[in-house]
């Protein structure tokens, strides 16, 4: 599958995420970064600014 | 049913009336693991002289007061992220293969305070993730039905253990079907049960917010003996729920006549269309329940993939986090189907992340609304049978959206319950999802389900 990713991105992104990775490697990562892009598109919804994340807490009463 | 492989429930009632002695059990158990583990490579270190040690306390402890409960002097295994003090708990990874860990996690204090034996330290796939992988210091486990398939992971171990008998019961954990994958493919039963039920302190993390750790058994009624031991608050674990727990085995026995089962049957027959011997095992356990006095409705939710989408988001984005000191420093050192997860986190954003946890929020108010009325929901755990061990593809996770990380996604109690075999003589299942908290519904109508039909009558053919 081709990505869309363009070479100096992709090392970019690898070099922020602190990764070494042989060519091999490169090489095959590239062939499934586009479906990770996919799924994150599809994470996304017209929602708005104010839909809280499931992480959203309260304090209880044994935190007082 | 073999009469040498008793259930936990079988044996608990034998050695309550001293027709069977814990320490013939763990010797049973101990000689068919030396029969079958060089095949089925279930155990990463088996702990023979613990385990005799354990049995003989256990039986001396029976002959002078009874059982204190139906898992005194009952052999077990504990996957191998489960802590275990001063026995070595690897992760299956090379990072951990010296591991000694000076406490035990939550799970296996609980087990072990309730009398039983431990077996050993179970295979799971490297850090409960990828698999199966031939790279590691151990081989992945195979299947008892076939030693030439899979067994699922990453509770891949304590599936086949389970299902050939080497032990009675195990303990696995879930992130996105480790609990439920194993289970069906092995032919067992596995409930990863409600978040929070059950502790995590002490287990190797794959996912923060989507780990789970869950009982493994021959039947749901088994799988209903070990929560009631291993559920409740534990202030070692900063999401465990402080709820009251039920008798989760008095719930079992009690027929299902009138309850509401939702089919979602997008999920498996559009979304990811499962083999015909699974769906026909679908159907029939459907005709099953609707005979049993259930009502069957149909249940639609979001499609499949957007489920699939939002937990894998997290899963990535959790496990990089977890791991990241060694991936910056040792990557080399861990598999290869680990690195490349470990690898995928560079491509999730931070904004990725969280508009996938709002995602999340959303998804289960859907299945929060699409269950009012309903007890159980039903739908597939695999697509298939098991597939030949070396024939399981890498990127799965972009190619074969899971019918089970939806339930991680939303935290609900789900159980895979074997319900036939398919054309190639390997098990199939159903997935039964509860509402939060509702283990007692799940397990009462996989017990009817079990006790309808003649699916746990037939073990591995070599056991």
């Amino acid at each position: 599958m081709p990505t869309r990713i363009t070479d100096d991105a992709f090392e970019y992104l690898i070099a922020r995420a602190g990764l070494t990775l042989t060519d091999a490697e490169k090489a095959e990562l590239k062939t499934v970064c586009d479906g990770i892009a996919a799924m994150a598109e599809r994470v996304r919804k017209p929602r708005g600014r104010m839909a809280e994340p499931a992480l959203t807490y309260g304090f209880a009463e044994e935190d007082l | 049913m073999s009469t040498t492989i008793p259930t936990i429930a079988q044996a608990a009632k034998q050695i309550a009336a001293k027709q069977l002695s814990p320490v013939e059990l763990t010797q049973a158990c101990l000689e068919r693991v030396q029969a079958l583990d060089n095949r089925l490579h279930a155990f990463i270190r088996l702990t023979e002289e613990r385990a005799l040690a354990e049995a003989r306390a256990a039986e001396a402890a029976i002959m002078a007061s009874g059982p204190s409960g139906p898992l005194h002097g009952i052999p077990i295994g504990l996957k191998d992220i489960v802590d275990t003090k001063s026995i070595a708990t690897t992760c299956q990874s090379k990072l951990l293969q010296d591991n000694i860990p000076d406490s035990d996690a939550t799970c296996a204090e609980k087990l072990a305070a309730a009398g039983t034996v431990l077996m050993g330290k179970l295979t799971t796939h490297e850090f409960a993730d990828g698999g199966p992988s031939f790279d590691l210091p151990w081989p992945p486990a195979r299947n008892p039905w076939n030693t030439d398939h899979f067994t699922a992971g990453s509770s891949s171990g304590t599936g086949a253990a389970v299902a050939s008998g080497m032990i009675l019961c195990g303990i696995g954990t879930d992130t996105g079907g480790s609990i439920r994958g194993p289970a069906a493919l092995c032919g067992i039963a596995g409930l990863k049960p409600t978040y929070g039920l059950v502790s995590r302190a002490g287990v190797a993390p794959a996912a923060f917010s989507l780990d789970h750790i869950g009982p493994m058994a021959w039947t749901a009624e088994d799988c209903a003996i070990m929560l009631q031991a291993l559920a409740g608050h534990d202030p070692r674990d900063p999401a465990s729920a402080n709820r009251p727990i039920p008798d989760y085995r008095a719930a079992l026995g009690g027929g299902i006549m009138g309850l509401k089962i939702g089919v979602i049957h997008h999920f498996h027959e559009t979304d990811h269309k499962v083999s015909a011997g699974t769906q026909h095992g679908i159907t029939a356990a459907i005709a099953t329940f609707r005979e049993l006095g259930a009502e069957i409705r149909e249940v639609q939710l979001s499609p499949l993939q957007d489920w699939v989408a939002c937990g894998s988001l997290i899963s990535i984005v959790e496990r990089a986090a977890a791991y990241e000191e060694w991936a910056r420093t040792r990557l080399p050192d861990f598999g290869e189907r680990m690195r490349s997860r470990l690898m995928l986190s560079a491509f999730v954003s931070g904004v990725d992340y969280l508009q996938a946890v709002r995602r999340r929020r959303e998804l289960r108010a859907e299945l929060q609304a699409a269950m009012a009325g309903l007890d159980v929901v039903l739908t597939a755990v695999l697509p298939g049978e098991a597939p030949k061990i070396d024939d399981v593809p890498k990127w799965d996770v972009f190619q074969q959206p899971s019918f089970m990380m939806p339930f991680n996604v939303a935290g609900y109690p789900a159980m895979s319950v074997c319900s036939g075999f398919g054309a190639g003589g390997l098990p199939v299942a159903i997935q039964l999802v509860g509402k939060p908290f509702q283990e007692a519904t799940v397990l009462r109508i996989a017990d009817a389900f079990e006790k309808a039909t003649a699916f746990r009558d037939h073990r591995p053919s070599f056991t």
